[in-house]
């Protein structure tokens, strides 16, 4: 039995150990940083394997970059590779324990596991080991993803949810498509009107997914908190508080929606929501910034496309918090090659090529700079959907609500809105039933995350 | 192969002659050709078996390593869980929904093509070609089909009038899409275990109760029926523990909802494990699961054994 | 449903409409059947976006037939096809030599502990795959197999199941048989292999035939244990498409139906083994 036992996970310690020790002082742990700088010799091509979450045409954004940065130097060599949803790629990570990538995309609210997996190099010590200069960089993106002072990840697509809406339906039913809705109240007032039979089918005024971020954008946008201890960023967080009457609201709009038959019910995933808007099924949706350009590619001209802020309750005060991901380097790999990273990561985070992803995608640049690409000028005139997100950022004040929520279970939390949002859509729990019952699970998960991770 | 030949120049061996000392002891030679099969059950079946066991005493960290002993407190949770009570129940329903349907259809259409009608082949092949579709391959097409705004199946719907069915997003609904989804997969499988079934009643059973007046009805229950039962306990054996163990269907369809109405228990186990990371808790609810497919199956020998019929 | 219309109908209309009905409800059934083969072929010809329109075309007035390029171009069906059939082949002929050395072991050999062995072979189809696949996940990970054909196939390269099912074939081969070979000199090893096995062979169809169908099949399994594109089999390769072209069936069907190809040639080839093989092992008391 004692053999049993100790035999893997003996193996993976015994292999993290002589990777640590190969890899010299670079990486055995969150807190070890690179000393100084490693130079890449030129014609090297060293290896980095690159995990990513982008499908569709944000996926093949991200390769086109790849094979740029691949085409434009010889020192280094990225291998990029797609691990499915944010969620699979996380997951995918955690299970691969030492046979993981060098570089690795992972969602904003994964952050708080990632510093505590013991898997990464805090970005910050390439930057102070290169004296990389971020002044230049939008400090709200990357307050994001510092703690305690030191930048753990950079960021690469930042997004931001928004409301998509049909300009062309809102003038078919007399509405003024100029005039997108502004509260909860006239969301929904213009989703009934918006709805409309025509034989045996319905178009639909909204759709909107069970998506546990919407909840947490739309509880930032009332000024209040997801978890105690300043959202997790004062200390870490104890126990959920989603229960709010603002939580509470938000649960009830959709469900008035959906019993009024203004909304349809597609389910969780913004796939769908995003196909039936592209069809015309249904006039209003919320979305990610990111799928700009999908969306209209996909509508391809058969209507207008108006994209809006989100709507909030009446009284509301409150901004949005930043959603996307950024890149983390493990301390899985060498030395060498997480300096070989830090030169894609550099690269990356340049103002010409943040200015051609945002162009290709909708996610919005992390340096200022970009704005003044001419790509990014020019889309900006013609296309004004992509600033949407931005001029949303921008107007949102910065405070532990628009930080965003800091927790090591933030995915399955997330899990746990979206059965609680469901749940009451379907009428199977009342909004504060739902909510108090998924507060105390994700508590429970928590205290459990916190007795483990000392 | 080999004739008898009383060669008197080959000295024949019998089963029990009489040896030198040094002979191996004759357990030797039969755990040879046990042993690749030995080896890997071991490593696989056996040795998995113990660390669930030691896992499920332990509350795990966010990478999955055991942490905290708790002993039987992952046990206790689960069996007062709506959760994952609710999931063994989906699973209960899923199968007692999808095999005994599954297994009827076959039959119905193994019936229907029995007869040497002309062409009946071709009917034979295409009643067959579900073996040719694969969990990801079924699903895939179905999902598109139940698409709640956009789907086929509703546009038949709503050409005779019929209202919408939220196929995948209506808890009430789900479960039976998805069975319905595993049911038509199944279906050529069971299919070709049922008319080889057939094929294999003697024609001569029939053709004596003929002569006795039967009509068909009657020869359906005393004839095919009792001779096809050794076939229809296999298929629902087999059948159940498939359907206890279905997940890709539910991975790609409805991801466990809405609402965990497709929950079933694997896929508990699956999100407890791979999402969540809480393998100690995972640990626990697949061994209670263990347990209650013992007690199941343990019910389903006595009671069909009583039923089969063997000749 | 059920047309059990027996030969039976004394007059001839009788008779003829008996046929007619059966004929009849064979068309309706198997067009029922095969609806959703039917339309997956349908949608893969339409053009992007097509499929969510409504009503949505049931015809595709305009076959895209360079969807198949498409799909072929930007997504590695037949490197998926390739490991698909490498890691059910490998299973497959990794279990029949397992499960004829065990089920040989069993049933031609007489040790006093063959009860216990046995009894502890069989409990192992007991124990459902959900208790084993945390551990085995780890094991295969620590021996650092991920995203590798051994890493698929090794849990499964032996076969309680099948030990039992080539066991019960084997039995039933004459022990004259065994003594004529033994007097002739036959050793155990070689009587198996050139007697025992080709007498027992529609017993190894029926489990190749099984298995290659049931890994075929594999879905979690690999979900766990492959990282790469290159790794992943048909199922997980078109989950991945899913996640990664979302709504874009025609796609999605375009590599459905090209992953249906070759398992429907199979079929058509394969489709008379498979009825005889089937119940002639399987259902031995």
């Amino acid at each position: 039995m004692q053999r049993f036992r100790k035999g893997p996970a003996a193996i993976a310690l015994a292999l993290l150990l002589m990777l640590t020790i190969l890899a010299g002082c670079g990486g055995s742990g969150s807190k070890a940083k690179p000393a100084k700088k490693f130079e890449l010799q030129a014609g090297e091509k060293v290896k980095v394997t690159f995990w990513h979450a982008m499908g569709g045409k944000n996926g093949e954004a991200v390769q086109s970059l790849v094979d740029q940065f691949n085409k434009s130097q010889d020192k280094v060599q990225v291998e990029a590779s797609y691990q499915g949803s944010y969620d699979e790629a996380l997951q995918k990570l955690k299970a691969s324990g030492p046979n993981g990538p060098t570089l690795i995309q992972v969602y904003e609210i994964g952050s708080r596991f990632m510093i505590d997996s013991g898997l990464i190099t805090p970005m910050q010590g390439f930057i102070d080991a290169d004296t990389f200069n971020t002044k230049s960089f939008e400090q709200n993106i990357l307050s994001y993803y510092t703690f305690d002072g030191q930048l753990y990840s950079m960021p690469f697509n930042t997004s931001t949810p928004i409301m998509y809406y049909n300009k062309t339906a809102f003038k078919e039913a007399g509405l003024d498509p100029e005039k997108p809705p502004k509260t909860f109240e006239e969301f929904a007032d213009y989703a009934k009107k918006l709805t409309k039979k025509n034989g045996n089918d319905t178009r639909y005024g909204a759709s909107i997914a069970w998506y546990g971020w919407f909840f947490e954008q739309l509880l930032a946008v009332q000024g209040v908190h997801y978890v105690d201890n300043d959202n997790g960023r004062k200390a870490k967080a104890t126990k959920a508080i989603i229960d709010s009457k603002e939580g509470q609201k938000i649960t009830d709009w959709l469900k008035g929606m959906v019993d009024a038959g203004s909304a349809a019910n597609l389910g969780r995933k913004t796939s769908e929501t995003q196909a039936a808007f592209q069809a015309g099924r249904i006039a209003m949706t919320f979305d990610s910034t990111a799928v700009v350009s999908t969306m209209l590619s996909g509508v391809n001209g058969k209507f207008e496309v108006g994209t809006a802020f989100l709507p909030r309750p009446a009284d509301a005060k409150g901004g949005v918090i930043i959603g996307g991901a950024s890149l983390w380097i493990t301390n899985l790999k060498p030395e060498k090659e997480q300096w070989a990273a830090w030169e894609f990561v550099k690269w990356l985070g340049s103002p010409e090529i943040q200015g051609k992803w945002h162009t290709l995608t909708g996610y919005f640049p992390i340096r200022a700079e970009a704005y003044d690409q001419e790509i990014v000028k020019e889309y900006h005139k013609t296309r004004p959907q992509y600033k949407t997100a931005i001029e949303q950022l921008r107007a949102s004040k910065i405070n532990p609500a628009t930080q965003g929520a800091v927790i090591g279970v933030f995915p399955q939390a997330r899990q746990v809105v979206e059965a609680a949002m469901e749940n009451v859509v379907l009428g199977k729990a009342t909004s504060a039933d739902a909510l108090k019952a998924a507060a105390a699970e994700i508590t429970t998960s928590i205290e459990n995350y916190n007795k483990t991770t000392k | 192969m080999p004739e008898v030949t009383a060669n008197p120049a080959t000295r024949p061996r019998t089963s029990a002659p009489v040896r030198p000392a040094k002979r191996a002891p004759d357990w030797v030679e039969p755990l040879l050709y046990l042993t690749p099969s030995l080896l890997i059950l071991t490593v696989f079946v056996f040795y998995p078996l113990v660390r669930t066991l030691y896992l499920s005493t332990f509350l795990t960290n966010p990478l999955g390593v055991p942490k905290l002993f708790v002993g039987v407190e992952h046990f206790v949770n689960a069996l007062t869980s709506d959760q994952f009570l609710h999931s063994l129940w989906v699973s209960t329903q899923f199968v007692l929904y999808t095999v005994p349907v599954g297994i009827l259809l076959a039959l119905s259409l193994a019936l229907l093509s029995i007869k040497p009608l002309r062409g009946i082949k071709i009917f034979q092949l295409i009643f067959s070609s579900p073996l040719c579709i694969s969990v990801a391959t079924g699903a895939s097409i179905f999902l598109m089909m139940y698409n709640p705004l956009s789907g086929v199946l509703n546009y038949f719907l709503s050409l005779v009038g019929v209202p919408k069915v939220s196929w995948l997003t209506d808890p009430k609904v789900a479960l039976w899409a998805v069975g319905f989804v595993s049911i038509w997969m199944r279906l050529g499988f069971n299919y070709v275990l049922m008319l080889s079934g057939l094929q294999n009643v003697p024609q001569e059973l029939y053709e004596a109760a003929v002569v006795d007046g039967a009509n068909s009805w009657h020869k359906t229950r005393h004839i095919t029926l009792p001779m096809l039962s050794p076939t229809i306990f296999f298929a629902a054996v087999v059948g159940v523990i498939h359907a206890f163990q279905i997940f890709g269907e539910i991975h790609i369809m409805t991801g466990g909802g809405p609402s965990d109405a497709t929950n079933v228990v694997v896929f508990q186990v699956y999100q407890m494990a791979f999402q969540n990371w809480e393998f100690g808790a995972a640990s626990a609810q697949a061994l209670i699961l263990f347990a209650v497919i013992l007690v199941l199956t343990y019910f389903q020998f006595k009671v069909g054994e009583r039923q089969v019929h063997y000749q | 449903m059920s047309q059990a219309t027996a030969a039976g109908q004394s007059t001839p209309i009788g008779r003829h409409m008996g046929t007619i009905v059966t004929y009849v409800g064979l068309v309706v059934t198997a067009f029922l059947m095969l609806f959703p083969l039917i339309w997956a072929i349908i949608v893969s010809l339409m053009k992007p976006g097509e499929v969510n329109q409504f009503p949505p075309p049931l015809w595709p007035t305009d076959p895209q037939w360079q969807n198949y390029a498409e799909v072929a171009r930007s997504v590695p069906v037949f490197r998926y096809l390739f490991n698909s059939v490498a890691v059910s082949a490998i299973v497959t002929g990794g279990q029949i030599v397992t499960a004829s050395l065990a089920g040989y072991a069993f049933s031609f050999f007489k040790f006093r502990a063959k009860g216990i062995l046995f009894a502890l072979f069989m409990s192992t189809m007991m124990v459902p795959w959900e208790v084993t696949m945390i551990p085995n996940f780890l094991t295969i990970r620590s021996l650092r197999l991920t995203s590798t054909y051994p890493g698929l196939v090794l849990p499964f390269l032996a076969t309680a199941f099948g030990t039992f099912l080539l066991r019960q074939f084997f039995l039933t081969i004459p022990r004259d048989l065994e003594d004529a070979a033994r007097i002739d000199g036959c050793g155990r090893f070689r009587f198996l292999v050139s007697i025992v096995l080709p007498l027992a062979r529609p017993g190894l169809i029926t489990l190749g035939a099984y298995t290659f169908l049931s890994t075929w099949n594999q879905y979690l399994w690999p979900l766990l244990v492959t990282d790469t594109k290159e790794m992943r089999t048909v199922q997980i390769g078109i989950r991945f498409l899913m996640n990664e072209e979302g709504q874009q069936f025609h796609l999605i069907m375009a590599a459905v139906v090209i992953f249906m190809i070759p398992a429907a040639l199979l079929l058509l080839w394969g489709q008379k083994y498979l009825v005889r093989g089937l119940m002639a092992g399987a259902v031995k008391g």
